[in-house]
């Protein structure tokens, strides 16, 4: 069976450039970086050189690296790590409504140690208001996190206007309030800048960039004290404990040398892509809606409704014939409510249940936007057929136009 | 949370037995899951206390849809009486299983099937 992967923003598949860089580093160099004789320092060698090609992905200094498991590890270590050291100055936290779960659930942490949480709004485009930050700021708040981009709908967030927000308040006297973005959507589709971006802390996941699960990183700016999250070792200057993953290291090192080296060439491809498969879905499906603003998000993705159906009955459809995508339907994530990021954005149950996120990735071809456009349309009919939304919908639009063609009776 | 699921399963979802509705029926019962807002609707036809068609609508997960499938199949050609037996796992094993979690597919469809039954005994 032919098979389509459009669920990058889930996980990506390896580079065979990134396994070559990686493999040499589970066989021969095995050694630990932490010990003094050849191996360690072989060892060592290839973590500072992950280092300094992961630090140049978003444009900082090496030494403000912390490699860790990946996104989920790198924004508890940021949010934890930088509240534990300010909690003295104040207990304030600001953030949005559709950031990561990885986010959302450490503030639900905080917020059970007493800690206050203020939860940004987005509008129906899914962006969150500079306006709305600067009114949610206060004396005591010591850290705002909003994502870079979203991981559901790929809108880009104003982060280098929070960023001079939060500068400016920093410079007027509040100098424990810090910027943290989630960048781990956002890296594998646009250009990442700590220093445009304002930024002091920001997280990365290797395994959305064509390299393996189980490390990334957090961006430090240099002066951040953050309470370590994993205590007992030395490693990473001791802001997390554990002997280094060299081959993880390696392998995230040499995608984020790839990305920095291909991201326009990939992200431009994309974008026509995506923008192709768009056209043709909104030739071919009647009653969609696009979710999230349409300029300002990530190149390779499509977050779409399809009215009267259910997600996880459409994923699963396409999946038999070979397509592989993403919803935001209670049934997957295995709780009763639908995305709650659909949800900020103002739509009804329907609609979040109805919700499907198209992720292409930089191997996507022209060849497989067809194939899916071939059998989406199919596989929406087919379950709106079943219905009994859709039958009721149609039947009132058919009485519609039946009482609209009896007025324009009487009228001639 | 990730679910797998069966053959027949897939089989009911991406070839639904019985999808549709009924002119004429003598039963046409719709529930909705309160939690979840699934929805099913089932159409009897019913001729010498016998379920001659049964037709489905549905709204909602995959189970759903599969268990509408399932019970819309296995209800043509049983008396009323054979119908008013049914259990929920009759329904969930004609679905090809559920998962734990979606048992609650199995709890929609079986209460459409006694409002359907409740409707077709009523009538004269």
């Amino acid at each position: 069976m032919r098979r389509v992967y459009l669920d990058h923003s889930a996980t990506t598949p390896v580079d065979p450039r990134v396994v070559e860089a990686m493999l040499p580093f589970l066989t021969g160099k095995f050694g630990n970086p932490s010990s003094v004789h050849f191996y360690g320092q072989e060892a060592r060698a290839a973590v500072d050189r992950a280092r300094r090609q992961v630090a140049e992905l978003f444009g900082a200094r090496p030494n403000e690296v912390v490699f860790t498991s990946g996104g989920t590890e790198s924004n508890n270590l940021a949010v934890r790590g930088h509240c534990e050291t300010t909690a003295d100055y104040g207990r304030h936290i600001v953030t949005s409504s559709i950031e990561h779960s990885s986010v959302r659930g450490i503030c639900e942490a905080l917020e059970r140690r007493d800690w206050e949480v203020t939860r940004l709004p987005v509008y129906e485009d899914g962006l969150v208001r500079v306006e709305d930050v600067r009114a949610a700021l206060r004396p005591d708040t010591v850290l705002v996190s909003v994502m870079l981009a979203n991981n559901e709908i790929g809108t880009v967030q104003p982060i280098a206007e929070i960023g001079a927000l939060v500068r400016e308040r920093r410079e007027a006297g509040q100098k424990h309030l810090r910027l943290h973005t989630d960048a781990v959507q956002a890296a594998s589709g646009m250009r990442l800048d700590v220093d445009e971006l304002g930024c002091d802390l920001l997280s990365v996941s290797a395994h959305k960039l064509y390299a393996p699960k189980g490390v990334g990183a957090l961006y430090v700016r240099r002066g951040l004290r953050l309470a370590p999250q994993n205590v007992g070792g030395h490693q990473e200057r001791e802001r997390r404990g554990g002997t280094e993953s060299v081959p993880l290291i390696v392998a995230f090192g040499e995608a984020a040398r790839l990305t920095r080296l291909e991201l326009e060439e990939r992200a431009e491809r994309i974008r026509s892509l995506r923008d192709r498969f768009e056209s043709g879905v909104e030739s071919r499906v009647a009653d969609i809606v696009y979710n999230g603003d349409r300029a300002r998000r990530l190149p390779g993705l499509s977050n779409i409704s399809f009215r009267f159906i259910e997600g996880e009955g459409l994923l699963i459809n396409l999946d038999m014939q070979g397509v592989a995508v993403s919803t935001g339907s209670a049934c997957s994530s295995g709780s009763l409510e639908p995305s709650p990021v659909i949800r900020a954005l103002g739509r009804d149950d329907e609609l979040a249940r109805g919700s499907i996120r198209f992720s292409l990735g930089k191997d996507t071809t022209e060849e497989e936007i067809d194939y899916v456009l071939e059998v989406l349309p199919r596989a929406v009919e087919n379950l709106r057929r079943l219905s009994p939304l859709y039958q009721k919908a149609v039947g009132s639009r058919q009485m519609a136009v039946g009482s609209a063609l009896r007025v324009k009776d009487v009228e001639s | 949370m990730s679910v797998t699921y069966s053959d027949t399963f897939k089989e009911h979802l991406a070839n639904p037995r019985n999808a549709g509705t009924l002119e004429g029926a003598d039963a046409e019962a719709e529930q909705t899951n309160p939690v979840c807002g699934d929805r099913l609707r089932l159409a009897l036809r019913v001729r010498g206390g016998r379920v001659e068609s049964a037709r489905f609508l549905a709204y909602g997960c995959p189970p759903t849809i599969a268990c509408g499938s399932a019970l819309a199949g296995m209800l043509e050609g049983m008396t009323l009486e054979e119908a008013a037996r049914l259990t929920r796992s009759d329904i969930t094993e004609a679905a090809g299983g559920l998962p734990p979690r979606k048992q609650h597919a199995a709890a929609l469809a079986y209460e459409t099937l006694q409002e359907a039954l409740q409707q077709a005994e009523a009538r004269p």
